[in-house]
């Protein structure tokens, strides 16, 4: 299971989603887009925009805190 | 001071939410400018008063609340900030600090006229210079609006660009001594031509008003008009859906101290409705700051 939070420290949908995550004991690589810009450039490369939280559940790509989305991909 | 609650938005779910607040003995701050309701014509659907005008019940709903103990101020909301477990209201006079806070402003009307805006979202165009502005390190911006709410959303950039224009859309400023000195102090750029569309490729590229020019743009925040309760519920991170700040029977949102009341929440759009649900909020509250001072 590969899970990267794209994602900046002031975005409240950014910690939401994180401390999703975790409540749920699943680990996660994380990217700061705000300081990282090869991670930004690979964000927006891969879900098409700049809007935070990306996340990417095994290469399937979720744009914002979509919690149904994110439930289905991690079997939760 | 620290208040025990904010409520922002002074029309019939907020003025409701009050009164349980204020006679549960909590520190109680009403912050709003007018409501929709002062707009009505006569009401002779509330139960008990059988005919009465918008203004009168306001009127009526805002001097029971000062009665109750209730502090009202007539001034605009232009943002609100999570501090552990206090929230920091900004308003276009003064910053407030709460225990918790119920939004009741209603649900804003403003639409934007500028075609579009909806294609390029997140491509471009976005809704909160806090979350999505580090993208734009050093580029060109435009915070597009007129009021206090639009400066407070363009000061967000600090740090990240300079290269900022206020597009204001053909609308005159309507702002404050501050703000007019922080527009002119950081030599923004302000672009007053109205709007017809957005536009570009696979990301936003330009601005096209309806004198036909183009000016070049890689990000534009939208903060049109007066910010309504989904907008702040937004960049706080409650859950929002069509509009809609999702709640539960107690009014909570799913973030701790934080309610919601009213048509900002979505359903049947009735001064009854909403003091029915201001009231469960005021209630609510007081059982939750009792929970968190145990």
């Amino acid at each position: 299971m590969s899970v990267k939070v794209y994602s900046t420290p002031s975005c409240s949908w950014c910690v939401k989603a994180k401390d999703y995550l975790k409540s749920n004991n699943i680990s996660f690589e994380e990217y700061d887009v705000s300081k990282d810009r090869n991670a930004a450039t690979e964000m927006v490369s891969k879900s098409g925009q700049r809007g935070v939280p990306v996340l990417d559940i095994n290469d399937n790509i979720i744009v914002g805190f979509d919690k149904k989305n994110i439930d289905k991909l991690l079997g939760l | 001071m620290i208040f025990d609650v904010i409520i922002i938005g002074k029309g019939p779910a907020g003025l409701s939410a009050s009164l349980y607040t204020t006679r549960g003995n909590l520190s109680t701050l009403i912050i709003g400018s007018d409501s929709e309701l002062l707009k009505a014509h006569v009401i002779e659907n509330y139960c008990f008063i059988p005919r009465a005008t918008g203004k009168e019940m306001i009127e009526k709903g805002i001097q029971q609340a000062r009665d109750f103990g209730a502090k009202v101020v007539e001034e605009e909301v232009i943002g609100i900030k999570q501090l552990d477990n206090t929230f920091i209201v900004s308003t276009n006079q003064n910053s407030y600090v709460a225990r918790s806070i119920i939004l009741a402003t209603g649900k804003s009307k403003i639409q934007v006229p500028i075609k579009n805006l909806d294609i390029f979202e997140g491509k471009g165009i976005h809704y909160c210079v806090a979350c999505d502005g580090y993208f734009y390190n050093g580029s060109s911006v435009g915070i597009l609006g007129y009021t206090d709410y639009a400066i407070h959303e363009l000061k967000e950039f600090e740090g990240i660009t300079t290269n900022i224009t206020l597009y204001t859309n053909g609308n005159e400023l309507v702002v404050n001594e501050e703000s007019k000195k922080y527009l002119s102090d950081n030599k923004i750029k302000i672009n007053t031509s109205p709007i017809l569309s957005v536009d570009g490729g696979d990301f936003l590229e330009f601005v096209e008003f309806k004198s036909g020019e183009q000016e070049k743009i890689e990000g534009l925040f939208v903060a049109y008009g007066t910010a309504s309760s989904t907008d702040f519920a937004r960049n706080l991170g409650v859950l929002v859906e069509s509009n809609n700040i999702i709640v539960n029977k107690e009014q909570e949102t799913d973030i701790s101290g934080v309610f919601a009341a009213g048509n900002c929440t979505g359903g049947f759009a009735q001064v009854s409705t909403a003091v029915g649900e201001g009231a469960n909020a005021g209630q609510s509250i007081k059982k939750y700051l009792r929970t968190i001072k145990q």
